[in-house]
């Protein structure tokens, strides 16, 4: 079997990871040190260390991280629950899906970002208007996967089902559905993806806790150190969202039928 | 009464992209009896497959009557089983669970059902593939998985349109002596629809052959060679094959005017 071959690769990839963070901590530090520039405009990764350090003994790290996650997680649901129905409902009648086309089209490119200046004339500087404007974001790639995804389903398996008599309910449960699955966790990935940019810059600009706060926030008092922490706490929990949720969700469905190859 | 009847059946059709008519059959009138094996051969094009899926009621034809045990066929219904040319098994059902699919869509109750996956599991040679997914098969074992889906469901026709065309023809001979084994051990109404004249031959109690487009039935060419008999190895040596073969392969030479498509 390949179990062995996977595990050497992993390590592999470990050990190249930590070369390639190893050295580019120790250009960064050494840059931080050998050029004449103030010390805000690159601190050195112990600065970072020590905002870290700080913020979370202040406990305001830990509760901006669980506000951020906590908006983004509530996307997901509604998107979950809405979104992914929804798109399936407009995949299964042809004259429904052409007429959504543009329109969902229209409103995927304009994203959520685009819409805040508006949003904050009508939801106001506040929590509300981050919820519409992530949710809008996630909202549509989800719909619009979901849809593409029951209309990618051979014909084939919907003719064979209705000559073993099958009704319209037991084709959407047993063919439509399952057969749309692929399309639904690109779609998810990617609004959720999307969505967690989207958070980030609605925190910043209507600034009621958060990462995408704390960045913005800290650079009127020029923390440097603050900012790039922020930075790459986002990047940071992404991946691991990424990892730890929608990878394994994929893995445990769509690859174990053959659907996606890997 | 037969137990299908094909009464003065035509289908037209406008090609999307040409914008033509096209005529792909042209009053088809034909008979099958309970427990017969037809097959319908003719030149690629000649309308066999829009033959077989109004048979199925996935295609309504445009003038004529189909009747199977004598009742109007309106739509697909499960009293007419179909094992299509391409794998038509879900990717996402385990081995037993596409096979048991038809008697779940029946209301089967759980405990028969497994006992009769277990028998067409067993009649097409899938012993310890129960738990695989079709991804993890061959293409004839895939389409084992379809014959068997759709002989558990218990059709009282059952429909195959081009079943053999996708799989090596080493397997292909395989799956030839197994389904003549199945018709013989369940005695179902078969209409087979195929291009491969050594096939239908092998096959068929009768041989239908339908001339070029638009389809009618040219012939209809009686087998005389009983099923115990029909094995590859006992039928290459076989007079009555070898003269039914020539005839059947002429008649459809005929239809294409050529070399091309009367293997």
């Amino acid at each position: 079997m390949s179990g062995g071959r996977a595990a050497t690769g992993r390590w592999e990839l470990a050990a190249a990871w930590a070369f390639v963070l190893g050295t580019g901590t120790a250009a960064w530090a050494l840059a931080a040190a050998a050029l004449p520039l103030p010390a805000y405009y690159l601190p050195p990764p112990t600065a970072v260390l020590g905002a870290l350090a700080e913020l979370v003994v202040k406990g305001i790290l830990p509760l901006y991280v669980a506000e951020s996650l906590r908006r983004i997680l509530l996307a997901a649901l509604v998107a979950l629950g809405v979104g992914v129905p929804l798109g399936l409902l407009l995949g299964m009648s042809r004259r429904l899906a052409d007429f959504a086309y543009p329109l969902l089209n229209f409103f995927q490119s304009v994203s959520g970002i685009a819409w805040l200046p508006l949003m904050l004339v009508w939801f106001g500087f506040g929590e509300r208007t981050i919820l519409v404007a992530v949710n809008y974001t996630v909202f549509f790639p989800v719909i619009f996967n979901a849809m593409l995804g029951v209309r990618s389903v051979p014909r084939l398996y919907v003719d064979a089902l209705r000559t073993l008599g099958a009704s319209r309910g037991r084709i959407v449960r047993d063919v439509l559905v399952p057969g749309a699955l692929p399309a639904i966790a690109t779609g998810m990935r990617l609004g959720l993806a999307y969505g967690w940019r989207a958070l980030i810059a609605a925190e910043m600009l209507v600034g009621a806790h958060g990462l995408g706060f704390m960045i913005f926030s800290a650079q009127a008092f020029h923390l440097t150190a603050r900012i790039m922490l922020g930075m790459g706490i986002i990047g940071l929990l992404w991946v691991v969202l990424d990892y730890v949720l929608l990878r394994p969700l994929e893995e445990a469905t769509i690859a174990r039928w053959g659907l996606v190859q890997r | 009464m037969a137990k299908i009847a094909l009464q003065g059946l035509a289908h037209e059709y406008v090609n999307p992209f040409t914008r033509e008519r096209v005529r792909a059959l042209e009053d088809v009138t034909l008979e099958v009896d309970e427990g017969e094996f037809l097959t319908v051969v003719g030149p690629s094009g000649c309308g066999k497959t829009t033959l077989l899926n109004i048979l199925a009621g996935l295609l309504q034809p445009t003038r004529g009557t189909v009747l199977v045990d004598g009742r109007p066929v309106r739509g697909p219904g499960r009293d007419r089983g179909v094992v299509f040319q391409e794998f038509a098994i879900l990717p996402w059902r385990t081995v037993e669970r596409n096979i048991a699919h038809g008697l779940e869509i029946q209301g089967v109750p759980r405990a028969e059902r497994a006992a009769i996956v277990r028998r067409f599991v067993a009649l097409v040679g899938l012993e310890g593939f129960e738990r695989k997914y079709p991804h993890e098969l061959s293409g004839g074992m895939k389409q084992r998985v379809a014959v068997a889906r759709t002989l558990a469901a218990d059709p009282a026709v059952m429909l195959m349109d081009e079943p053999f065309a996708s799989v090596d023809a080493q397997t292909r001979i395989t799956l030839q002596e197994e389904l003549n084994a199945i018709a013989r051990a369940t005695r179902k109404t078969i209409l087979f629809v195929t291009h491969n004249v050594e096939e239908a031959v092998f096959l068929g109690d009768r041989c239908c052959v339908l001339s070029r487009r638009p389809g009618r039935v040219k012939a209809l060419v009686p087998v005389p060679i009983p099923r115990e008999r029909r094995t590859w190895r006992l039928l290459t040596a076989d007079p009555t094959f070898a003269a039914t073969r020539d005839l059947v392969l002429r008649l459809v030479r005929e239809e294409v005017g050529g070399e091309d498509g009367a293997r």
